[in-house]
């Protein structure tokens, strides 16, 4: 379970200061298949990196399971980002000089885990991401679609408790889309992977079965369908 | 239990995994890797080069005294070496017990005076020097240096001439020089001796006023039998300045002095100093290129890559870990550029090694001046080629720093923001 209580960011350079979100407070169960929606500047992103660990609130606390977020130092967040949290980025982001299998590989043997294991895993997950013929290529070999395809199984690799993602069919096309969403809500259903997004793509928003409107850095509505 | 109890431990990467990602990396900008590779190949060799030539030379001047004449040590009556009468002697049994020296091996005794020597209607000043000719054939190798006539095989009367003084003066074997000289407390000393052979000392200016001839001889020709000038020190191994100190402690200093080669020749080591010094400025300069060529790529890639250690961090790698695949890069490129360049280096200075650099024009004039070969060897000592390779890996991990730092203050948030 992740729970935002009181949660205010405000970025201040000494000229400007903006309030990025002012006071939010949500709770997101696991299994939950949740966007976070809003226009451009509403705060959505900020909201989806303090929950990821990628940035500090102002105020505010952020639990994950039984850990305030909030209060961990630099070295102990980016672990916790690794042992508890997925990431899908807008712009995939995989590492250009790894091969797809590599890619996903990558952050089990950032855990530590055996030969064994992580190829199983490897193998398990480019198979549910329909890329079990793709391995072998480097993410400058495959299509945007793919390579997002690519980010979801490496994100899922370290099994984590939650897969944040942010804008991750921005770059995609229809086809592209449908596809990412169909093996994403899969996975949601078959394995009760809980997923966050921020989007403003009417398609994913149509797929989630909760919609968090963010407007001004304050909770508009929040819909449970 | 909380999550700390639940993940205790702290992530472990197998650096194979590193070693994989910063190796593929270099192959990422193929040509700007090139080019960095490339300028610690030319530095490489530069430098090792440069710093044999010039070992090399310094080595060559050392072997020059020490194997020609001068050795690594001399005893002399106190005085002598700024006042070189022959009225600064002494006698050979006041330093026997120098034999005793653990890295004494012999002592080799001199008579060095001067005389003027002519021959018919020439005549010239002349260094003449007494020797042991027999010890100083086997140590200084003297027979081998005769180029006409031969050496004191069976004799111990005649002389042996520089080749350059039998030029100036006509001479001939078989001729008689007669000379003329102060000798011992005021003496005068004169004599003529026949010539049995010339000799080519390898450097012009000893052999324009050399002549040699046998210690006895020496002595009774300056009148002072049981007396000489000069006691060289052999030595047994190369450790000649706690030799000297060691000598120094058993001798009665207020008679003699023990002098070392520097301290006869000052100007050698003054010549060697000036060179040095303008070598390592070279090498300054070299480093100082070296070091920005590599920091520019070292800042390129760390500004190019900044996105990747970004998403990596966000991800969950360890800073310190991002740090070792981004310093180990410009390492494995460093590494790749000193081993290349060494491989380069070592046929160039094994070479000129084999055949050393002559010297020509005002150089020769200047080397010969002081009395050596104009020839440059280049050393084979690997501490030159280690101590440079050594210099250009330090310098890649100074100019790593900004990587290092870099990537400690990296925010992951505004690394991805593209």
């Amino acid at each position: 379970m992740i729970k935002v209580t009181h949660v205010t960011k405000t970025y201040d350079d000494g000229k400007v200061r903006v309030e990025a979100l002012r006071g939010i407070n949500v709770e997101i169960k696991n299994g939950e298949f949740t966007a976070i929606v809003g226009p451009s500047g509403s705060g959505k992103t900020t909201l989806l990196n303090i929950i990821g660990g990628l940035d500090t609130p102002t105020e505010g606390n952020v639990i994950i399971g039984e850990t305030n977020i909030a209060h961990l130092s630099e070295n102990q967040l980016i672990d916790f980002r690794l042992n508890h949290i997925g990431f899908v980025f807008q712009s995939y982001n995989l590492i250009p000089v790894l091969t797809a299998k590599e890619n996903v590989e990558f952050l089990m043997l950032l855990q530590n885990k055996s030969e064994a294991e992580r190829d199983e895993r490897t193998t398990k997950l480019l198979k549910a991401v329909g890329l079990e013929d793709q391995i072998n290529k480097k993410p400058n070999e495959m299509s945007g679609g793919q390579q997002q395809r690519v980010a979801v199984a490496r994100a899922l690799a370290s099994k984590p408790d939650f897969i944040l993602a942010d804008e991750p069919t921005a770059n995609l096309d229809s086809a592209s889309t449908a596809n990412l969403l169909d093996i994403m809500y899969r996975l949601n259903q078959e394995e009760n992977m809980t997923f966050v997004f921020s989007t403003h793509d009417q398609r994913v928003i149509d797929r989630a079965k909760r919609v968090i409107t963010i407007e001004d850095g304050k909770i508009l509505s929040d819909e449970i369908r | 239990m909380s999550f700390w109890d639940k993940q205790p431990y702290i992530t472990f990467v197998p650096f194979v995994m590193l070693f994989k990602l910063a190796w593929r990396n270099i192959f990422r900008n193929k040509r700007r890797s090139i080019i960095t590779v490339s300028s610690i190949i030319f530095a490489v060799i530069f430098a090792v080069f440069m710093r044999s030539l010039q070992y090399g030379a310094y080595g060559n001047m050392l072997k020059n005294i020490v194997s020609s004449y001068l050795g690594y040590i001399q005893v002399h009556k106190q005085g002598f070496w700024t006042e070189k009468t022959l009225d600064n002697s002494f006698s050979p049994e006041d330093i026997t017990y120098l034999l005793d020296h653990e890295n004494v091996s012999y002592l080799s005794y001199r008579i060095e005076g001067f005389a003027l020597a002519s021959k018919d209607d020439n005549s010239k000043p002349v260094a003449l020097l007494g020797l042991d000719v027999q010890q100083e054939k086997n140590r200084l190798g003297l027979d081998k240096k005769v180029v006409q006539g031969e050496y004191f095989t069976n004799r111990k009367t005649g002389i042996l001439v520089g080749i350059g003084l039998r030029d100036i003066m006509s001479l001939r074997l078989g001729d008689s020089i007669i000379f003329l000289s102060q000798g011992y407390q005021g003496s005068m000393a004169s004599g003529s001796y026949p010539i049995i052979g010339f000799i080519d000392l390898k450097t012009p200016e000893l052999n324009k006023r050399t002549v040699i001839m046998d210690l006895a001889q020496a002595q009774e020709l300056f009148a002072m039998p049981n007396m000489v000038t000069t006691a060289v020190l052999g030595l047994k191994n190369d450790n000649w300045e706690e030799t000297q100190q060691e000598v120094i402690a058993r001798v009665d200093t207020n008679q003699l002095e023990v002098l070392n080669w520097n301290e006869m020749l000052p100007e050698l080591q003054q010549l060697i100093a000036v060179d040095k010094a303008g070598g390592l400025f070279v090498l300054f300069i070299l480093y100082s290129i070296i070091t920005f060529s590599l920091f520019g790529t070292v800042l390129m890639l760390t500004e190019e890559r900044s996105f990747e250690y970004g998403v990596l961090i966000a991800v969950g790698m360890a800073k310190n870990k991002v740090i070792i695949v981004a310093i180990l890069e410009t390492i494995l490129m460093a590494i790749t550029g000193i081993i290349a360049g060494l491989a380069f280096a070592f046929p160039v200075v094994l070479y000129f090694n084999i055949y050393p650099i002559n010297l020509s024009g005002q150089m020769q004039e200047v080397v010969e001046k002081y009395g050596f070969e104009a020839l440059i060897p280049t050393s084979l000592d690997p501490s030159i080629a280690l101590s440079h390779a050594g210099i250009i890996f330090f310098i890649v991990l100074v100019v790593n720093m900004y990587t290092i730092v870099k990537i400690k203050r990296l925010e992951p948030i505004k690394a991805m923001r593209r």
